[in-house]
């Protein structure tokens, strides 16, 4: 190892949610003084406001300090930020892959958290050192002995000298510091070796083009070399390389083994430099990639719509400007009889789904509505073709069909014992199949099961948190197809059927979700001149109905001289509102009604 | 040129006390010197207005409030003499006053038939003590018997009674009992609202905590009242308004026909041909000079009117005759709304009889969502 590599230590910080993340990493960025403390913009790593909001981190971020050791040497830290959510569990990894080390933040008030489990856990997988922090010791009802306690027992990790420190005061972070050179190891890899730099993250400029963040593991990458991407061959030449400060980009004349930083070669698209991938040379380049590699591929659908269809275009623009930095995010065109022009759009999961709606409702001001979620049918036709389905519209009738299969996943449920049954129950509840349980410790258990996509899309996330009090944390990656008894459930308004509620369902759920949406769809639509029947179909067959009762009165009593002109603003005013009404056939529906009936869960 | 027909509307902003749910125009417990002082400029608006308005024959006359009924007996002969001696008027002139069933007596309603006054308009509301008292009425129940009676002998053979229904804490049965009440007395014209809760009156201010009757309850209270009065002679010629055959109100029918209305006061409005204006300002404001307030004037356009026009008709048990239509506005009411009143022929809403399209009982109901389909964007 070289002395520039014994110098360098490359680490992530965990925590579970509103432990003090952001805070440490603010006070970490002003002790090695990259950042003055008046120039820092609060929490310098979370740089999107869905993701202050929120108290997610979206997408990993890095960033270079230079940390003047109590031994009288200078030390380069690398900061990697990472995500926190299921739906982005892949990327999580492949960040954690480019760290050595993590600081685990637990609060002095709070203990170990569901959160923290999860994360340490991961962090652990991925042969990282970990060093437990106890923040927040500020607080008066810190308890920094009993945490220091969970820690070991609960984790398993000693913590007999960890720091205790509070990231708002700044207090003790100095030992933090320190204890990052000694515990944490310094990188490995040799670079005269044929080049391997990890892809950890990537994002569009528009004047650089995708910048690809990248930490090195042997080798050396520098300007003008030739590159390939090891899982799709591409090749691009290097205009720059260089790290990460507070600031933005710094270029450098290269880059090595240990090093976290960034590249730029005038690529145009975030999809061709997929997160775990590994960047190689085009010449006498690496035979074997980094392992790890997956591709991320949508496995939730649902259609976009824009809730004033005028403004399809600024939707097309806005997924458009989205995609460029999110390559899992995918969209086509679709058109609705109910809602018109919109996009049929692919996500990671249910958050990431989520995320795309929050950041088109609110960086582009558009009002949406979203259809249910739906994933990716494989559907045997009779006469032999297969379709791939991944929108209820073009399901097929029943008697075309000759085996219908829907994707599945293996999950591991990790969670305190005294959940387990629950969260059996739950899984049961969702069609899945049991198949082993292991007790991690006297305390914890991981299940497994393999569940059908389609059931966990929903809601079933919230259900794992809310039956495990948030401590239950769940994986999962897709295992293929299965055969499976589907239905396409229709509902019918008015007698006319409206395309955009239409889903795919397992035949013995399709009762009860046809009852609890047709309930919904009655309390949600408002009541009208005439009588509305709601009704439930699957084929020509109806299997629930529920009746939205005609308006009784909408009268004004008293009308003389004095009250015309104020009867004709009330008219106007009511006819304004009735602009933003949706129809749906001959059926007034608010937006609001509608996406209450969308985001129906299964409780 | 053949004399065109106006209505006069004068308006007493005068109350004993405000009722909890009134947003008109009334100032309660006024010193008399005010009261005075208003009839004076009331006179002096009368006067001056009838220069341009000699091409008229004035056919009807209301006194609406406030309370009208507080006028003194002078003060009523002095106002009518305005009239009387400074615009025409037709021999079968329908010539109305509101009351309060609190304010009459023998020598006040003798005072009324000399003023010109033959049709009486009682607030009864409610027969129920407890009805009364949350609406805040100053009126008890017997006020109303005695007070009918009493105008029966000062010679009114036009009496007309107002009712509500949707009182809080009021049910189908004390309706049917105010209802049977009302009826005992055979007025000749019954009118009967649905309380509506308006914004800056006390019932607004604690909406959510008055008990009002469900949809449910209010809708059988109107069930009731209309199988009620139909079956006692009554015929429902207006969303609100039910009268003995040739007994309706000539006055009030002007403003859903459209026709000329006059409004002198503080607050009254006017439809002169296509202008529409009010008197605004307040009372110390309109004393000072009645001539000078007029506020929101406003030109119908031709397509303003035939808004106006279809708003105001289909309140009507006539409805619109497509034949007048088409000379009013020059195209049938058929040819431009066929489509959008279609759904609302075929689902019984509206009907066609004779060349006429009117709203159905079930359509009354719901006037507003239908309007609100069926009229221009404005």
């Amino acid at each position: 190892m070289t002395e520039r590599q014994k110098h360098i230590r490359n680490f992530s910080i965990i925590a579970h949610i509103d432990h003090g993340k952001s805070t440490l990493a603010d006070r970490i960025l002003e002790l090695t003084r990259t950042v003055g403390a008046h120039e820092m913009e609060e929490q310098i790593l979370d740089n999107m406001d869905l993701e202050k909001e929120r108290g997610i981190t979206i997408k990993a971020r890095a960033v270079r300090l230079f940390y003047p050791a109590k031994n009288g040497e200078e030390y380069t830290f690398n900061l990697i930020d990472t995500p926190g959510h299921v739906d982005f569990n892949y990327e999580v990894s492949r960040s954690l892959k480019a760290c050595d080390g993590a600081l685990l933040v637990v609060d002095a008030t709070q203990g170990v958290e569901a959160q923290t489990l999860a994360n340490a856990y991961l962090a652990i997988d991925s042969d990282l050192e970990i060093i437990p922090v106890i923040n927040k010791i500020d607080l008066p009802s810190a308890d920094i002995e009993r945490v220091r306690g969970e820690i070991e027992d609960v984790i398993g990790i000693p913590a007999e000298d960890c720091p205790a420190v509070s990231a708002k005061t700044g207090q003790n972070i100095v030992d933090i510091m320190e204890k990052v050179i000694t515990d944490i190891p310094a990188p490995e890899g040799d670079e005269d070796k044929p080049l391997r730099a990890l892809i950890f993250d990537s994002y569009y400029d528009s004047y650089l083009g995708v910048v690809v963040c990248v930490r090195v593991m042997d080798g050396s990458l520098r300007a003008g070399q030739r590159i390939r991407l090891m899982s799709n061959g591409a090749e691009f030449d290097v205009v720059e390389v260089g790290a990460m400060d507070a600031f933005g980009l710094r270029a450098t004349e290269c880059l090595l083994p240990g090093d976290v930083g960034y590249l730029t070669a005038s690529i145009k698209n975030v999809s061709e430099t997929r997160v775990g991938d590994t960047v190689t040379t085009a010449a006498d380049g690496a035979s074997e990639a980094l392992p790890g590699f997956r591709e991320a591929r949508p496995m939730v659908f649902a259609g976009i719509y824009p809730a004033d269809g005028a403004r399809y275009g600024d939707l097309r623009d806005a997924l458009e400007k989205l995609q460029l930095n999110d390559a899992a995010l995918s969209f086509e065109p679709e058109t609705s009889v109910a809602l018109g022009f919109g996009f049929r759009c692919g996500f990671l999961g249910l958050l990431h789904m989520e995320i795309i709606e929050e950041r088109l409702e609110r960086e582009f001001n558009l009002d949406l509505i979203t259809t249910a979620p739906s994933v990716i049918y494989k559907i045997h036709k009779r006469g032999g073709e297969l379709a791939w389905i991944e929108n209820p519209s073009n399901y097929p009738a029943q008697d075309e069909i000759e085996v219908a299969e829907e994707p599945v996943v293996r999950a591991s449920l990790i969670t305190p014992t005294e959940y387990i049954g629950g969260l059996m129950e739950l899984c049961q509840e969702r069609r899945g199949e049991y198949h082993d349980m292991k007790y991690l410790d006297a305390g914890r258990a991981e299940l497994h099961y393999t569940l059908p996509l389609n059931e966990i899309i929903y809601d079933f996330f919230d259900a794992l948190k809310s039956r495990s009090k948030g401590y239950a944390s769940l994986d999962y990656e897709l295992d293929g197809y299965r055969p499976s008894k589907l239905v396409k459930l229709d509902f019918l308004l008015n007698g006319d059927p409206v395309d955009a509620l239409s889903f795919i369902v397992h035949e013995e759920k399709a009762y009860g979700r046809a009852r609890r949406i047709a309930e919904k769809l009655k309390e949600n639509i408002p009541r009208q001149l005439f009588e509305i029947p709601i009704q439930a179909a699957i084929g020509s067959k109806i299997i629930a109905r529920e009746t939205v009762k005609a308006m009784r009165k909408d009268v004004l009593a008293k009308c003389y001289g004095g009250d015309i002109t104020r009867k004709k603003k009330l008219l106007e005013k009511q006819k304004e509102g009735k602009k933003k009404m949706r129809r749906l056939g001959s059926v007034e529906v608010t937006p609001e009604a509608f996406m209450a009936v969308l985001k129906l869960n299964d409780e | 040129m053949a004399d065109k027909s106006l209505g006069l509307y004068i308006h007493i902003p005068f109350c004993l006390q405000k009722c909890l749910y009134c947003d008109f125009c009334s100032y309660p417990a006024v010193a008399e010197e005010m009261r005075s002082a208003y009839v004076a400029a009331l006179c002096r608006e009368i006067r001056e207005a009838a220069p341009i308005l000699t091409d008229y024959l004035v056919d009807t006359m209301f006194f609406g409030g406030g309370t009208p009924s507080l006028l003194s007996a002078e003060e009523y002969l002095h106002i009518s003499k305005a009239v009387f001696e400074n615009y025409r008027v037709v021999p079968s002139l329908e010539f109305t006053s509101e009351a309060n069933p609190a304010t009459l007596d023998d020598e006040k309603l003798t005072a009324m038939r000399e003023a010109g006054i033959n049709r009486l308009s009682i607030g009864m509301q409610s027969a129920n003590a407890g009805e009364l008292s949350a609406l805040g009425r100053v009126h008890r129940n017997e006020d109303v018997f005695t007070s009918v009676e009493m105008a029966r002998r000062a010679g009114f053979d036009n009496i007309n009674l107002d009712l509500m229904f949707g009182i809080p804490e009021q049910t189908k049965e004390t309706f049917a009992t105010s209802l049977e009440a009302a009826l005992s007395m055979s007025p000749e014209h019954l009118s009967v609202y649905s309380l509506q809760i308006e914004e800056g009156t006390p019932f607004y201010e604690r909406r959510t905590f008055l008990s009002l009757p469900s949809e449910e309850e209010e809708s059988e209270m109107a069930e009731l009242l209309y199988r009620t009065a139909e079956r006692s002679g009554y015929r429902r010629y207006e969303i609100s308004n039910f009268a003995r055959d040739g007994m309706e109100c000539r006055h009030n029918l002007r403003y859903w026909r459209m026709q000329d209305y006059r409004g002198f006061g503080v607050s009254a409005h006017s439809l002169i041909g296509d202008h529409r204006f009010f008197n605004g300002g307040g009372l110390s404001t309109y004393i000072h000079d009645p001539l000078g307030i007029a506020e929101e004037e406003e030109l119908l356009s031709p397509a303003m009117r035939e808004y106006e026009a279809l708003m105001l008709a289909l309140r009507t048990a006539d409805g619109v005759e497509d034949a007048a239509f088409t000379a009013e506005f020059g195209h049938g009411f058929a040819e431009k709304y066929g489509k959008r009143i279609a759904p609302f022929l075929s689902r019984g809403l509206m009907v066609l009889q004779n060349g006429r399209y009117a709203l159905t009982k079930a359509g009354m109901s719901v006037s507003n969502g239908i309007l609100r389909e069926i009229l221009d964007e404005m």
